[in-house]
């Protein structure tokens, strides 16, 4: 196992609250599924990190920048994290209230993080203001087919669904960012994932503590299985 | 009794601690009211180290500390989690 993956286990994954009535089943999903492809991710990353840094140029940062302008903008927040919002039916609002409000702090801090790749941007002055990169394909498109949209949000729309995501993406996000900061000196770089990492560290937590609190019966636990299983082998290609 | 504060340097009032309390009614973590509106910790009514609940969902590293000595607890040092 990579060192940064062996860091991030023993930081985050497995301190578990004794008792947690979902506990169990994010362990055994952990061993069973995610650090498979957390390694996979991470390698990909690296290798990824590996070829920019043996290039000798700056494209890469360039479209970097612009891919993540384009993952995290405001286009991906509000049709994805509003679409999951919209997910709990007005008579699961009480029992969800402390899910959707941290759907909606992630919606706004995904809007942040655009920002940070529009700072690369601007920093290297490949952009004067903001409002270019709205005539750059680029920074609006993303390759995964309808991801901002309910079609593609997971396998069913169900309000634990998006707890695989936040546990199982999110800590790819953490992953990378601790590659790139491990591996590249251009302070702007830095600064692009740096100024993301406690943000995503969070989003990771509150995967971690929606499994762990609120799916404790096979009912509540399906959809959030499924809906890893679709991140790792729809979206992620890990078999 | 050993109690927790929060880090004001460090914490990202993100509020994760305040949920998790939440959840399973301890209610210790809370909101100020003045003058930031900032997260603390009611000292009366946390049971840590009975409870260590709000360590295991922190994301941001040194933010809850031990009252005394100042010892981090974010990550949780593995006598917080592993049970006897």
């Amino acid at each position: 196992m990579h060192a940064i993956l062996e860091q991030f286990l023993d930081k985050w994954v497995w301190p578990t609250m004794p008792g947690a009535p979902g506990a169990e089943f994010r362990l055994r999903l952990t061993r069973e599924k995610c650090i498979k492809g957390w390694e996979i991710s991470l390698q990909r990353t690296l290798g990824e990190i590996d070829e920019e840094l043996a290039s000798n140029d700056e494209d890469w940062k360039k479209d970097r920048a612009l891919r993540g302008y384009a993952a995290e903008g405001v286009h991906m927040s509000i049709k994805q994290m509003s679409g999951q919002l919209l997910s709990v039916d007005i008579a699961d609002q009480e029992r969800y209230i402390d899910l959707q409000r941290m759907r909606a702090r992630q919606i706004w801090d995904e809007c942040k993080h655009s920002k940070l790749h529009a700072d690369v941007l601007l920093g290297k002055g490949w952009i004067k203001d903001e409002r270019e990169l709205m005539d750059i394909a680029p920074a609006n498109t993303q390759p995964l087919p309808a991801y901002f949209g309910l079609s593609m949000m997971f396998p069913h729309i169900h309000p634990l669904a998006r707890a695989a995501q936040n546990y199982y993406q999110e800590a790819n996000a953490c992953l990378g960012i601790m590659a790139y900061l491990d591996r590249v000196e251009d302070p702007f770089v830095r600064h692009e994932h740096l100024s993301q990492r406690d943000e995503e560290l969070m989003h990771f937590m509150e995967g971690k503590f929606q499994i762990d609190f609120l799916c404790g019966t096979q009912e509540a636990q399906r959809p959030v299985e499924e809906a890893l299983d679709y991140l790792l082998h729809q979206v992620g290609g890990i078999r | 009794m050993p109690g927790l504060k929060i880090d004001h340097e460090r914490c990202t009032e993100c509020r994760m601690c305040y949920i998790v309390c939440r959840e399973i009614d301890i209610n210790a973590v809370y909101v100020a009211l003045e003058p930031l509106h900032r997260i603390e910790i009611d000292l009366q009514k946390c049971t840590y180290p009975g409870c260590t609940a709000c360590l295991m969902y922190c994301p941001a590293e040194g933010s809850i500390i031990e009252i005394e000595g100042g010892r981090s607890m974010v990550p949780p040092p593995p006598e917080a989690w592993q049970e006897a």
